[in-house]
């Protein structure tokens, strides 16, 4: 009966650990470093392989459609035409949906198809994230964060989209964006400058999120 | 029915929905202008403006159940109410003090910020010759952000009247009770005679306090942005005359820091300000108080 119990309290212990500490105990995306691999399901249908794009940069864009700072992005047009921009010159640019059901931001593949289509959205794909693997591999807070991996599949940027940590139209277009501000610069052979910000925004409504 | 016969009850009506109509208007005055699942009211501590002395007014804001707003560092996400003052000449508006915030989040995610209600009290100052231009309107216009799963941007216009004369005001009863409640709530300065010291390895800061008693409870709260992890667990260590408290470093902190402010919260209710410079120990006064 005593034994049976410390076992039990022992289990409950390891479960109740588990959840709480693996987002810390998992290796997170840092600047400089390897980005964590990963395979995901995008809404298109079709498997992408963060490991199939080394020699290319990588954009990773952490979305929720309810967001007020991703809705600033999004109805200033700014963050389709940073995708157009990008693409464009080769770049692979991942919406990353990390909410979980039940949570805002939640889509199924058709549901976040109809929503690239009404706001003309053209990243290479969306990535659905559901379980919130992919977040926390890269230790995502927000939407929208974001992240950027250059061709040897180093982070050399992650956080804030840009200088403007605000939910108003307006401060769109006077903004330094630090995604674009990165990429020039490692193209162009230079250090980036900025290479890590505090990713301003709303929290990434993981399953377990409560605010 | 006709439009030139109404029923008998018709007036009583009339008079009755006048009546509810001129109480929720009182209500609505009294709780202050609506903001996302909340309200805002601007709130006088005094009853009028003594020209040439300064003065405070506070933001009162009451959120529903659940919901939150932010700290001056809002955390992980999120961002604090933002004040767009309109004052008339001869009065100035100084910073927001900010009382202790609460940790709001999970095991990856953590903000800080207050839930249910707070104040946040904004000193003022009055120049001596406001006296002769009669009552001031004091009116601001208010960002904020009010979240719970979800996030919601608000805006508020909040304004007041008050006499102004030349002598010192007594209190506005009103307010008075809120008014102390929100100064409790207000980070003091640590004692004199408290000394902290901050050291650094790789990945964190050790916040070592001596206080002259064993402290088993204490939070910190970083005033600035991206020094310190907020998610990650604050390991407090209680010794003999104090405590010694890691905190992870932030992952966006790429440059060395020099000094670590913040609110240091003990047992949960009593909140000091501290100031401490990376690497030595400091004495925050020479003189010990007691």
């Amino acid at each position: 009966m005593k034994r049976s119990t410390f076992y039990l309290m022992f289990v409950g212990l390891i479960l109740g650990l588990i959840p709480r500490t693996a987002p810390l105990l998992l290796a997170a995306a840092k600047v400089g470093e390897p980005a964590p691999a990963f395979t995901a399901t995008a809404s298109d249908g079709k498997t992408y392989k963060l490991a199939g794009y080394r020699g290319k940069y990588v954009i990773l864009e952490w979305h929720n459609n309810g967001c007020p700072y991703v809705g600033k992005q999004y109805n200033s047009g700014n963050m389709q035409k940073l995708q157009k921009q990008w693409t464009s010159q080769g770049v692979v640019w991942f919406t990353v949906l990390s909410s979980a059901p039940g949570k805002q931001g939640f889509v199924t593949a058709s549901d976040e198809n109809a929503y690239l289509a009404k706001m003309q959205a053209a990243p290479t794909a969306a990535l659905l994230d559901p379980s919130g693997e992919i977040g926390h591999m890269y230790d995502a807070k927000t939407s929208p964060q974001m992240v950027v991996i250059n061709p040897q599949g180093v982070v050399i940027y992650d956080g804030a989209i840009d200088d403007k940590p605000t939910t108003d139209l307006a401060d769109v277009p006077g903004a330094t964006n630090y995604v674009s501000l990165a990429l020039e610069q490692a193209m162009a052979g230079k250090p980036v400058a900025t290479p890590a910000t505090r990713p301003y925004g709303c929290s990434v409504k993981y399953s377990d999120s409560s605010h | 029915m006709s439009w030139h016969k109404p029923p008998a009850i018709f007036p009583w009506a009339l008079v009755l929905s006048a009546a509810a109509l001129a109480l929720c208007a009182r209500h609505a005055e009294a709780a202050g202008a609506p903001i996302p699942h909340g309200t805002l009211e601007l709130v006088a501590e005094k009853q009028w403006i003594a020209a040439g002395h300064p003065f405070n007014v506070a933001l009162h804001f009451e959120l529903e159940k659940g919901w939150h707003i932010y700290w001056t560092n809002p955390g992980d996400s999120g961002e604090p109410p933002r004040v767009q003052w309109n004052l008339p000449a001869g009065i100035t508006a100084g910073d927001i003090e900010w009382p202790a915030p609460r940790r709001l989040g999970t095991a990856s995610i953590v903000d800080y910020g207050y839930e249910d209600a707070v104040m946040l009290i904004v000193p003022m100052n009055a120049e001596a010759n406001l006296a002769a231009q009669g009552p001031a309107q004091i009116a601001a216009e208010v960002k904020v952000l009010v979240c719970r799963e979800m996030c919601i941007p608000g805006k508020a216009q909040v304004s007041l009247t008050l006499p102004v004369k030349p002598q010192t005001s007594p209190v506005n009863a009103q307010s008075a009770d809120l008014f102390a409640a929100a100064r409790k709530a207000l980070p003091r300065p640590a004692p004199a005679n408290w000394k902290f010291g901050l050291s650094e390895t790789n990945d964190s800061f050790v916040l070592t306090g001596n206080l002259g008693r064993r402290i088993t409870d204490a939070i910190f709260f970083p005033l600035a942005e991206s020094q310190v992890s907020n998610a990650a667990p604050q390991t407090l260590v209680p010794i003999a005359t104090g405590f010694r408290l890691t905190l992870r470093k932030s992952d966006q902190l790429l440059k060395p820091i020099a000094r670590l402010k913040g609110v240091l919260v003990l047992s949960g209710e009593r909140a000091y300000s501290i100031d401490v410079p990376v690497g030595k120990p400091v004495v925050t006064s020479t003189k010990g108080a007691g």
